[in-house]
């Protein structure tokens, strides 16, 4: 059973990932607000289906509604809350300035929901979801947890077709051509904002589909579930996988999350030193990250050469679709932010 | 009124911590044109030291604020040789994310040495003073009359030494400033040490004023940093004692008439405003050149 919860885990990070990649691999905008959107969606799963408060703990809502559409209902407040930060953030800031932004809101939210605590209860957070549909569904509690993970692999394949259709389609190699060089995009005539928005909402919604699961999974959340190192890992593991690239990202989180996390479970913690092993553990996060970008940027697999001729991320080489502009681009990285 | 003024009083002492903290940001964006996520650590760094050397020292607060300091420059000086030079000539968001990476290493190292709980110094906060109108502790003014010097210090380095006027060559053109032979490894070298300098030494004082503090003291102050910096322009050290000087103000006034906790969502919408309105400051006319770093 313990191994049926680690990948179920890994299966719903996955698809967290595959939206985070939408946004950063083929968008290059690195989002630090996406782990609220999860968390977003996961609160939200649970004030629609727990039903109302006792007092002292207090939360908004508190419906009895079924899970599946609780969980719809979710997804469509995260692409609403989605739509406000990106309209914000994308409209004309970019790289740093985007990312600093999105830090911001995420940091605004964390700090409401940690101490409004009319909102989603504060630091103590909301449980109650124990494996809704279990008696209905005549399982037993293990049982349950199997069916759930086959759920959660089911739609992580789904996801992965939808994401590798949409990268090929004409919507992904847009999103690549703004990437690699917003100016020539536009002047090729691409809606630059209109590209990056869809492609932020898109990345949203599975944000969102990815916190309905986990509150399924692991039935209570309270904001030390959703710090900013959570984030972290999720870009380490697209990192080791392959940026841009649907499998290489889904075999980064599977990795990351059993062949690392899993690992230095194992790690000794002194009783002089509790805190040992969770430290040591986003140590070696923080420098599989440093690592990576500074000897493999493009991750096990690269982004499929056939989409964009092979140009890894940052590459100082010609955009693919601005051949005219090709002088151009490599003195551009060095301008800096107040020109 | 008495209120206000209090809050402005106390709103002076913020943007003092906070004008230092965002000078030294600026000054590592200036010579390395990089946004260090990972300034927030050099602030710890530097508080952390500073505990440790509070009883070495027998609680004088001068030593220890002289160990956050030298803490700091060593901090500046080992991440930009050992990350930031490495990183030359990829692009920022890339260098970004590695200092973020950093940044949570060394979070983690520091949770490692002295544990996750939050931790005090020795020293007591003194007496309450009213100067003018304004209600200040010994340690605010202590932390104000630093910062005022720290800031002169900053203005005769800058416009009166060969430092000085390399530091803002290199900021202007480094490829340009070293075929002119200027040493630029060198003197951005030296830029990070001050910098690194003056941030744990803001770390410090910091970390005195709140009185408790913990391994995510640095981080959590980055973003009034960087709201600071912007506000007066990145990469401009003058116009950056400015924007604290805004930013400290409203975010403590804004904070009194509501609740404390919720400072950084003013910092926050100050910053989105900033960002969308006057993308390069302040100080500068209104620019019609967009933000794309």
């Amino acid at each position: 059973m313990y191994w049926v919860s680690v990948v179920t885990e890994a299966g719903i990070f996955a698809i967290l990932a595959l939206g985070l990649d939408v946004i950063w691999g083929w968008s290059g905008d690195f989002d630090l607000a996406f782990y609220g959107y999860l968390a977003l969606g996961s609160y939200l799963t649970f004030v629609l289906t727990i039903g109302k408060p006792t007092p002292p703990v207090e939360y908004i809502l508190g419906f009895h509604l079924p899970v599946l559409l609780s969980i719809v209902l979710a997804v469509v407040a995260v692409v609403g809350l989605a739509a406000v930060i990106g309209a914000i953030a994308l409209r004309n800031l970019r790289d740093i300035y985007f990312a600093v932004t999105t830090l911001g809101a995420v940091s605004a939210l964390y700090l409401l929901v940690e101490n409004y605590t009319p909102l989603f209860d504060g630091y103590n957070g909301v449980y109650g979801l124990i494996n809704p549909g279990q008696t209905a569904l005549n399982l037993t509690y293990n049982g349950y947890r199997i069916v759930f993970l086959g759920i959660v692999l089911i739609l992580l394949f789904l996801a992965y077709l939808l994401v590798q259709r949409l990268s090929r389609s004409p919507f992904g190699r847009m999103l690549r051509a703004v990437r690699e060089d917003e100016r020539a995009a536009a002047a090729y005539g691409r809606q630059v904002f209109w590209a990056k928005y869809r492609a932020y909402l898109f990345g949203a919604a599975l944000a969102g589909l990815t916190g309905g699961l986990f509150a399924i999974f692991i039935s209570a959340f309270n904001p030390s579930a959703w710090t900013p190192q959570e984030l972290l890992v999720i870009y380490a593991a697209i990192l080791v996988g392959g940026r841009g690239n649907p499998r290489g990202v889904i075999l980064g989180v599977f990795v990351v999350y059993i062949g690392f996390i899993e690992l230095t479970r194992y790690l000794p913690s002194p009783a002089s030193r509790p805190d040992f092993a969770p430290a040591a553990r986003e140590i070696l996060i923080g420098l599989m990250i440093i690592l990576m970008l500074r000897f493999r940027p493009e991750g096990i697999f690269r982004e499929r050469p056939g989409l964009d001729r092979g140009l890894g991320p940052g590459a100082p080489t010609a955009p693919p679709v601005a051949v005219a502009s090709a002088p151009a681009s490599a003195p551009a990285a060095d301008e800096g932010g107040a020109g | 009124m008495t209120t206000f003024l209090v809050s402005i009083g106390i709103g002076l002492s913020t943007a003092a911590i906070l004008s230092l903290s965002a000078v030294a940001f600026t000054l590592e964006y200036a010579v390395s044109r990089v946004a260090n996520f990972a300034h927030g650590e050099f602030l710890t760094i530097g508080a952390y030291a500073a505990y440790s050397g509070q009883t070495i020292f027998h609680q004088s607060v001068a030593a220890a604020a002289v160990i956050a300091a030298v803490a700091g420059a060593v901090a500046g000086l080992a991440l930009n040789f050992g990350l930031i030079e490495q990183f030359r000539g990829r692009s920022a968001i890339t260098v970004f994310i590695a200092t973020f990476g950093v940044a949570i290493i060394v979070e983690n190292v520091l949770t490692i040495i002295y544990g996750a709980a939050n931790v005090t110094y020795g020293f007591g906060q003194g007496k309450l003073h009213h100067v003018g109108p304004f209600l200040w502790t010994t340690s605010d003014i202590e932390v104000i009359i630093s910062a005022l010097a720290v800031a002169g210090v900053i203005y005769l380095l800058l416009q009166r030494t060969r430092f000085g006027k390399a530091v803002r060559a290199i900021s202007q053109d480094r490829a340009l400033a070293q075929v002119s032979g200027i040493p630029a490894r060198r003197i951005i070298m030296q830029t990070w040490a001050l910098a690194g300098a003056i941030a744990g030494f803001a770390g410090f004082v910091l970390a005195d004023t709140v009185g408790t503090f913990g391994p995510t003291l640095g981080f959590s102050f980055l973003l009034f940093t960087i709201t600071a910096t912007v506000a007066g322009g990145l990469g401009r050290p003058y116009a950056t004692l400015g924007g604290a000087l805004i930013v400290g103000l409203a975010i403590q006034i804004a904070g009194t008439y509501t609740s404390s906790a919720y400072e950084l969502v003013f910092a926050f919408l100050l910053l989105v405003l900033l960002m969308l309105f006057r993308p390069n400051g302040v100080f500068v006319r209104r620019s019609t050149v967009a933000v794309r770093a």
